[in-house]
């Protein structure tokens, strides 16, 4: 962007609008009947948004009903719609970054048809129940398009991968709901709040200090990804700390790897434990990385397991704001001003450094939480809005984003670090501590300190 | 980023990636379904209704909130 809106500030400016947009619609739309009946309304309102943005859904061996509804009817236009947000929003992004339409239509065009094609692979069952998700096949196509034919001309002005990715995450914001925290109470919160800062902070001590791994982003992005709750953890610290488009790729790659062998290795070591379904959910959700495979685990073992493993894992996930904005402050004022030299006052180098779009996902995370705490209808309004519009709009957003990022990457960048084998040594030593640190905890809060003495 | 370079050649890497594509899309996975322990777990999964590929809570079937039985066995806010 060299005129017009810096990159950031465009980003914040077109994900806050679409968070506006799909709370004003869905309001609009409210129902007459009983708005605040969580009976009535599971999910949140209805919004009439749900229709314009879909996405190929679950197929075994007909890759074809991946575009048709349960009952086989085809569902090409909230897809082809979905794909048109993802062109609309890159198209406001280059106009407001000062450049001409002109150039970015055509390879947007192709751009979000790889984006569904992304989408398609990974609706494939064996993927998709194996937690293989669509980042890593979006990853996947780009790496395959540039390193098999190269990025055609016409192509690289639709290749906003960092513009989709923090406009994503802006849009992301408006599902990180603070007052979530508190749904498994001070068991919940110990297990999160003392665990994962302990973990991340000594897991990227470990990679900067002892592995000596010479990117200290990359070491931030892993230690966070695997600390905190994977993928989405791994977008917002990688966007707070720059991260190279490579050591993004690289953690989520590193994440998903360990997350399938977790998710299937933890739940007989549980039951061989013999741990109760309280301890061994907090400590599958407490350490596994992807929230799906939590889930899953946690199934595996029983319901009680399941919902305890995917509370507390929820309660990981609403920390990612906090995460994301303590990363953004301390790299802003120490790692980079250290890097650069100071030359002026602590807390002004802060704000000049912070990244923008990450004060945009703060403000639609802020925004959502005090809304939805503020009664039923409020809650069921905001888990209509995002549930039906945003969170599919951020999953195109960051599917396109990921698919920009293969055809940007180099891994040569990396290869000196890759074949070290550091970062994987770091992921194993970090994920070694959270296991046994989170088993503590969860054996001293769920199963001792606050349990109840009717048992 | 790689620029594109030989028409003919880019065109051949390209057919020969997505034939690999085709093939384990197509083939292998699809029969990987009707393997015993992937055809459990696949089965157990539908069946609680859970997407293992969620990658953040709000993708789930359901949504984790504080399941009624906790209170019963723990001290939540004490």
């Amino acid at each position: 962007m060299r005129k017009g809106l810096h990159e950031d500030l465009a980003a914040v400016v077109i994900g806050l609008a679409a968070v506006l947009l799909a709370l004003a619609v869905t309001w609009q739309a409210r129902p007459a009947e009983e708005p605040g009946s969580r009976a009535l309304h599971p999910k949140g309102w209805a919004t009439p948004l749900a229709k314009t943005v879909g996405k190929p859904g679950t197929w075994s061996d007909q890759p074809l009903a991946a575009f048709q509804d349960g009952s086989g009817e085809w569902k090409l236009q909230p897809i082809l719609l979905g794909m048109g947000w993802v062109g609309l929003v890159g198209g406001l992004g280059v106009v407001l970054g000062g450049r001409g339409l002109g150039a970015y239509l055509p390879g947007a065009a192709v751009l979000v048809m790889l984006a569904c094609l992304a989408y398609l692979l990974a609706g494939q069952k064996t993927v998709k129940y194996y937690n293989l998700s669509y980042p890593l096949w979006a990853l996947m196509v780009g790496l395959l398009v540039s390193n098999a034919a190269g990025v055609p001309r016409w192509l690289a002005p639709a290749v906003l991968g960092e513009f989709f990715i923090k406009t994503g995450l802006v849009v992301f914001g408006a599902e990180v709901l603070v007052g979530r925290l508190l749904a498994l109470g001070l068991p919940g919160l110990m297990t999160s709040w003392i665990v994962t800062p302990i973990v991340l902070v000594t897991t990227y001590l470990l990679g900067v200090r002892l592995l000596r791994i010479p990117s200290k982003s990359l070491c931030m992005t892993l230690a966070a990804d695997m600390s905190v709750c994977g993928v989405s953890a791994a977008i917002a610290t990688a966007g707070a700390c720059r991260a190279k488009k490579e050591e993004l790729s690289l953690a989520i790659g590193l994440s998903l790897f360990f997350t399938v062998i977790m998710m299937v290795a933890m739940p007989p070591v549980i039951s061989a434990l013999g741990l109760d379904p309280l301890v061994g959910g907090a400590w599958l959700g407490g350490t596994i990385d992807a929230t799906g495979a939590v889930v899953a685990a946690g199934e595996t073992l029983g319901k009680e397991a399941g919902e305890v493993a995917a509370t507390v894992k929820m309660i990981q996930n609403s920390m990612i704001g906090l995460i994301a904005f303590a990363v953004a402050a301390y790299w802003a004022g120490w790692v980079d001003r250290e890097a650069a030299g100071p030359r002026g006052s602590l807390l002004g180098e802060i704000w000049q450094r912070f990244p923008r779009f990450i004060l945009g996902f703060l403000a639609a995370s802020l925004v959502c939480s005090w809304l939805h705490t503020r009664g039923p209808e409020q809650a069921l309004w905001v888990e209509g809005a995002t549930g039906g519009f945003t969170k599919p709009l951020r999953g195109w957003l960051f599917c396109t984003g990921f698919v920009c990022m293969g055809l940007q990457t180099n891994f040569r960048q990396l290869a000196p670090v890759l074949a070290s084998g550091r970062p994987v040594v770091l992921y194993v030593l970090g994920q070694s501590l959270n296991l046994a640190l989170t088993l503590a905890m969860a054996s001293l809060t769920f199963g001792w300190l606050f349990r109840k003495a009717v048992e | 980023m790689r620029q594109s370079g030989s028409p003919a050649r880019d065109v051949l890497r390209l057919a020969a990636g997505l034939a690999i594509v085709a093939i384990v899309w197509g083939g292998l996975l699809p029969r990987l379904l009707d393997w015993g322990p992937v055809a459990r777990h696949i089965e157990l999964m539908e069946a609680r209704g859970v997407d293992p590929s969620a990658i953040y809570y709000t993708e789930l079937e359901r949504l984790p909130l504080r399941p009624a039985w906790v209170e019963d066995r723990l001290v939540l806010w004490p």
